[in-house]
């Protein structure tokens, strides 16, 4: 099967790893990725801030790119890329005196045939027919994750068909289950870790982050586990600071999906480069004798 | 904050322009304030989404553009998630601090709208957002504010934090010096030009 792939900024750069991740997990489970080409910045979460048509522009130039691969679907494993790129879909579609605005600038144009899909939904299905449980090598047990999907996996700023419950979606642990590992029931799933604020108004989001901490610790998780590069980087780099200020005492790694089914189809954290979070992440494993 | 006075004029106009920008049907509102128990920063706002929309009701402009809300909301979207009515408060957020801009206001959180800016400015020049130009180009304006704000001190703090996280993930080799740039630059620029229309 291959599907095309939008990896964005993120991805080719500071959660790189997670690029390498996407390439080599999906790899194993039979899933080539084709990566669309020249694609650019979606816009983020700041397009929408400061533009409102930059925001539904900047990832419509890609949608045309991605139709005009001629592919079925295309993955967007960050949360914001998948979330905008969506949202200009829809918008799109909506809206066809925008659309032609929009296609009169660009080559590729804008046919909206292609499926956007998140990475659990391109995961999911491989869960449900069995065929991720028969590669399982080294089961997940143990491993207590709590689910953390942030914003904008469920949360769209118009309305967008959302394949997962929006408050208490279940895919990740659906995929975590047929893993070995035990995800936790927990309040914070889809609470925001603060985006941006961790740069732009840092009190703010260590507090939020602080809120996903300690529910996911009394909740008895030893670790959480996110499909959104961005959540994965806060919730990593800020953590010390977080606990400095919250009084947390906890350290909890913060897996990307993509590793925790590394691990179980038998990669070691060192192909999946779990060694360069910043919070030490690769011990909990070992403990755990996945490593 | 008081139930507010109504400006009749003014209201009808701001929440015209409001609506259409954003495209949200500020009218709905029956104030039942879902959205105010789901946000993440409104109590450190001192504003809720509930009350955001009824400044814009009233026609207190100064107010619905002028206030902690805006420049705190994280575009979570759980006030509109969870609105009975559909209205994303959000959209609204992001369509006054477009209006601020407009209007030459002063951003009551500097550093947001300099991140903000910064990013699609970065995004727009190479056609992908490099994290060492974007960040830099960022820091150098929050660096100043601080300077015009809170003086020496304060503009060395903010680089100092920045730095701090910025060496933290070149230890880790997180942080990539390689500079990409869409080749077909002329496609965003033009979609750039017609953004500014």
């Amino acid at each position: 099967m291959e599907l095309a792939y939008f990896p964005g900024c993120s991805l080719h750069s500071s959660s790189a790893i997670y690029d390498v991740q996407c390439k080599s997990v999906l790899g194993k489970l039979d899933i080539a990725l084709r990566e669309i080409a020249d694609w650019n910045c979606c816009g983020a979460t700041s397009a929408a801030k400061v533009n409102d048509f930059l925001a539904l522009a900047l990832p419509a130039r890609n949608l045309g790119i991605a139709d005009a691969t001629g592919l079925a679907e295309i993955v967007i494993p960050c949360s914001s890329c998948y979330s905008r790129t969506l949202v200009a879909k829809e918008r799109l579609a909506a809206d066809p005196a925008l659309a032609a605005e929009i296609n009169a600038e660009i080559g590729a144009k804008v046919t909206g045939k292609i499926k956007v899909s998140s990475i659990l939904e391109v995961l999911l299905p491989k869960v449900r027919s069995g065929e991720i449980a028969k590669k399982v090598t080294k089961r997940l047990e143990g491993l207590k994750p709590a689910a953390y999907y942030g914003c904008l996996l469920t949360r769209f700023p118009s309305a967008v068909p959302v394949p997962d419950s929006v408050e208490n979606p279940q895919g990740m642990e659906t995929i975590c289950r047929a893993l070995g590992a035990e995800p936790v029931e927990w309040g914070f799933k889809t609470d925001c870790c603060g985006a941006s604020a961790a740069v732009n108004d840092t009190d703010q989001a260590l507090l939020l982050m602080s809120l996903i901490i300690k529910d996911a610790v009394a909740r008895g998780a030893n670790c959480f586990v996110t499909t959104c590069p961005m959540c994965q980087l806060n919730l990593d780099a800020y953590q010390e600071q977080v606990r400095g200020k919250h009084g947390i005492r906890e350290r909890l790694p913060v897996y990307l999906i993509t590793e925790l089914l590394g691990v179980a189809l038998g990669m070691s954290p060192g192909e999946l480069q779990i060694d360069r979070h910043l919070e030490e992440s690769v011990g909990l494993l070992k403990e755990l004798r996945l490593a | 904050m008081s139930a507010g006075v109504l400006k009749v004029g003014a209201a009808q106009s701001l929440a015209q322009e409001v609506a259409r920008r954003s495209g949200q049907n500020l009218l709905a509102c029956y104030q039942c304030r879902r959205c105010a128990a789901g946000c993440p920063v409104g109590q450190e706002s001192g504003v809720t989404p509930d009350r955001l929309i009824r400044m814009i009701l009233l026609g207190d402009e100064q107010g619905a553009l002028d206030n902690l809300l805006v420049w705190k909301c994280l575009a979570c979207y759980t006030c509109g998630t969870r609105c009975p009515n559909d209205i994303q408060t959000a959209r609204i957020t992001e369509t006054l601090k477009q209006m601020g801009k407009k209007a030459h206001l002063e951003p009551l959180l500097p550093k947001v709208a300099a991140f903000h800016g910064a990013f699609v400015k970065a995004a727009g020049q190479a056609g992908r957002f490099n994290e060492l130009v974007g960040m830099g180009m960022y820091e150098t304006q929050a660096a100043l504010g601080e300077l015009k704000r809170g003086g020496l001190g304060a503009a060395i703090a903010e680089i100092a934090a920045t730095a701090k996280l910025g060496q933290a993930m070149m230890k880790k080799k997180r942080m990539h010096i390689k500079y990409e740039s869409v080749k077909n630059k002329g496609e965003i620029k033009a979609l750039y030009r017609k953004a500014e229309r």
